[in-house]
């Protein structure tokens, strides 16, 4: 390890990034933003640009863009949370989170939308991900040059490498060194692991498979003004600590300081053009009941691969008859999830699984394709810590239910959690359209999503649980419960 | 069986020749606070008593929970009666005390309380419900009986397993998939039960744990204040219980 290296190791927790404050703009004694400075920008006020959506996207844009001067309102449809008020340490009273406003899911294998998948509020589904901040691998941007599937991108790992460079400082993202992909070090070391991952890791290590701590987007010791992580394990409900990174704590106070408005409460119904010049001059929105129109010169759609195609398919004009920049008929297409099948084993210990935060260890080993299983592309191996209604869900899934399922959780103590994110290739059919004749609370017509898998699709699933199965029994597992579900949205609106 | 066994792996229903679940008599009677009909695996362990260690906004939300059976406002009379016992017979619950389930589910829609998505070929979720009740009494007709609330367990059980398979037919189950009526109420009654801190102390979870955190999650480790589980029966309360309905 370099001397610089070490020193940046020691000191982490008071280095700034360049160019973002979040981390120090929070307050000490309570975990909600700081708004009290807030701009407050008038409807009419044709303001630079309105993004939609406050979360991954739309969050860091505009945090990036109003350090340059920008003047940008960002439109969320949830809440402004505080998490101190509004968050618990409890799986069902978490609801709140996720998008729950209707939606129709179709094909032969249709994806479980809400709490799997879709956020709702500033920080957006980030919120309440697990934390995992893997890299993309160089290959992913050339699948189709390398191994004749999907589709190749218009830019290369290369391109984003630098960000993926910033936004790991940003966030903080702690883990091992990570040797796969484009091998790289992460600014926080490792977080310690609980007896589960620790036994998996062995198991594992037994059939030659590696499995490394991280990556997670949750402090290892304090950052700024953000505590460190206390292992409490409610990840996916919302971190009440500010250790577990979201937009809301890594980039919306940050954007606030520098001028941006977040309009929280705000359904954005419509992205309205000017059908002479062919320029947008703003966005309808619902906030209360009561339609409002923001003016602005240019507009950012970034409302995650469902609502973002919903709301650019439901923005006809003239110029746009199909939906706002939809001529090639492509919004909404090849949308993407991961096939994510969950393996537990039972262990003659006690694991505990609910301790310490689900995303512990993670395997890249498998990501590239190799020719002798049979499919292209590949997939990673994660761990998933899930709580009680979780893993009562996944024992259903395996087919128990009554005393057996009873029985089965009154074991709960004794199980650990291997999850599986294959990487599903896109399809044209894959796609988010517009459920005609149905719509939401405020008349907008609802997205619908039509999922079905390919044969390349079903051997990786099928291969990546069958080495779940070995890791498990590698590790001494006893016996073995296992589910299949989907993770993820991934895409419906392809660049380029 | 003998209550020991609880402790090994070779109880569990996947391992067991018969693939049949240990009857969970066998397990003590819980001694501290309450369990649904009081299996006690941990039966000296109650997650209410470290209440004062949760988050106010937190302590408020489960305590309701435990506090406050909503009254049934959803559901008609008949489809309650149908419904609350499938829910218990999905959750095992044969005997009181029993968390009330399809009260739970019954306010979530009543409240309009959905999960953001719907089959294509399904129903509103709430309609689901409605028909599923519907479906019950259809399939409990097929074995002869005159409705499901009225039929014998042995008929109900099968009831429930073909719908766990997918493999019910005729009227209702011609225009709503059994399989994912399965997936949309189990969803809901997993959620409920599985929210209850009587399900907690049945299962031995830690519960909410801010602002206090987890420190120890090495292997067989755990907080000074979480349950330990013992599979020894106390010869006078548990005797004394076993077998009373409703004790």
């Amino acid at each position: 390890m370099s001397r610089r290296h070490e020193l940046r190791t020691l000191l982490r927790g008071a280095l700034r990034p360049p160019e973002n404050d979040s981390a120090f703009l929070l307050d000490v004694h309570r975990r909600a933003v700081p708004t009290e400075r807030m701009a407050r920008y008038d409807d009419s006020f044709s303001v630079d640009l309105v993004i939609v959506g406050a979360g991954a996207g739309g969050a860091t844009l505009a945090q990036r863009l109003a350090r340059r001067g920008w003047k940008v309102v960002v439109l969320e449809s949830g809440p402004f949370w505080d998490p101190d008020e509004d968050w618990v340490s409890d799986e069902a009273g978490s609801h709140r989170l996720y998008w729950t406003d209707a939606r129709v899911t179709g094909g032969s294998d249709p994806v479980e939308l809400g709490k799997n998948n879709s956020g709702h509020g500033v920080g957006g589904s980030m919120v309440h991900y697990a934390g995992y901040c893997p890299r993309f691998h160089p290959s992913d941007f050339e699948v189709r040059t390398r191994d004749g599937v999907g589709e190749d991108w218009p830019i290369s790992y290369y391109d984003l490498k630098p960000h993926y460079e910033r936004l790991e400082l940003e966030l903080p993202v702690a883990g091992d060194y990570w040797p796969w992909g484009d091998p790289h070090r992460y600014p926080h070391t490792a977080h310690p692991i609980n007896s589960g991952a620790d036994v998996l890791r062995e198991g594992a290590r037994k059939l030659g498979i590696e499995m490394l701590v991280g990556p997670v987007g949750i402090t290892n010791g304090s950052f700024g003004n953000r505590p460190h992580c206390i292992y409490r394990g409610y990840c996916l409900q919302g971190c009440k600590v500010n250790a577990k990174a979201s937009p809301l704590v890594t980039h919306i106070p940050d954007a606030i300081e520098h001028g941006v408005e977040i309009r929280a409460d705000c359904m954005v119904t419509q992205v309205v053009l000017d059908e002479s010049s062919g320029r947008v001059t703003g966005v309808r929105y619902i906030h209360d009941g009561a339609e409002h129109f923001q003016h602005a010169d240019a507009v950012a759609v970034a409302g995650y691969s469902i609502e973002t195609p919903r709301l650019l398919l439901n923005s006809t004009s003239r110029r746009f008859p199909h939906g706002l920049a939809n001529d090639n008929d492509q919004v909404g297409r090849c949308v993407m999830v991961q096939g994510a099948p969950q393996v537990a084993g039972r262990f003659p210990e006690e694991m505990r699984m609910y301790k310490a935060p689900p995303p512990e260890i993670s395997s890249e080993q498998f990501y590239e394709t190799d020719q002798r299983r049979g499919f292209a592309r590949g997939f990673s191996i994660q761990t998933v810590g899930p709580l009680p209604i979780e893993h009562a869900q996944h024992v259903l899934g395996h087919g128990h239910w009554g005393r057996a399922l009873r029985e089965y959780m009154r074991d709960y103590n004794h199980w650990y959690t291997l999850g599986i994110l294959s990487e599903l290739l896109p399809l044209p059919e894959n796609r988010v359209t517009i459920a005609h004749g149905e719509t939401d609370q405020n008349g907008i017509p609802v997205a619908r999503m039509d999922y079905s898998q390919c044969e390349n699709d079903r051997k990786n699933i099928a291969f990546a649980e069958q080495t779940l199965h070995n890791i498990f029994e590698a590790a001494g597992a006893q016996d073995t419960l296992v589910t299949s579900r989907y993770a993820h949205l991934v895409g419906g609106c392809r660049m380029g | 069986m003998a209550s020991r066994d609880f402790r090994k792996a070779e109880h569990l229903p996947n391992l067991r020749p018969d693939q049949l679940p240990a009857s969970p008599e066998e397990l003590p009677r819980q001694r501290n606070g309450v369990t649904p009909q009081m299996h006690g695996r941990y039966p000296d362990y109650n997650v209410l008593d470290e209440a004062d260690h949760w988050d106010e906004t937190t302590r408020r939300l489960v305590f309701e929970r435990v506090e406050q059976t909503p009254p049934v406002r959803f559901f008609t009379k008949a489809e309650a009666d149908t419904l609350r016992i499938f829910c218990d017979l999905v959750m095992a619950q044969d005997r009181e005390p029993k968390i009330p389930v399809l009260n739970m589910v019954d306010a979530k829609l009543f409240e309009g309380q959905l999960d953001g998505f719907r089959y294509a070929d399904m129903p509103d979720d709430r309609e689901t419900w409605r028909r599923l009740a519907l479906g019950l009494d259809a399939a409990a007709r097929q074995h002869g009986a005159s409705d499901f609330a009225g039929a014998s367990e042995d008929v109900q059980m099968r009831v429930v397993e073909a719908l766990a398979k997918g493999e019910l037919h005729g009227e209702v189950w011609d225009e709503m998939p059994p399989s994912k009526t399965w997936k949309v109420v189990s969803r809901a009654i997993l959620s409920a039960f599985y929210s209850h801190p009587w399900a907690w102390n049945e299962i031995g979870f830690g519960g909410p744990a801010y602002p206090r955190g987890y420190a120890r999650f090495g292997i067989g480790q755990r907080e000074s204040w979480e349950g330990a589980p013992a599979f020894e029966r106390d010869p006078v309360k548990d005797t004394e219980h076993r077998g009373v309905p409703g004790t």
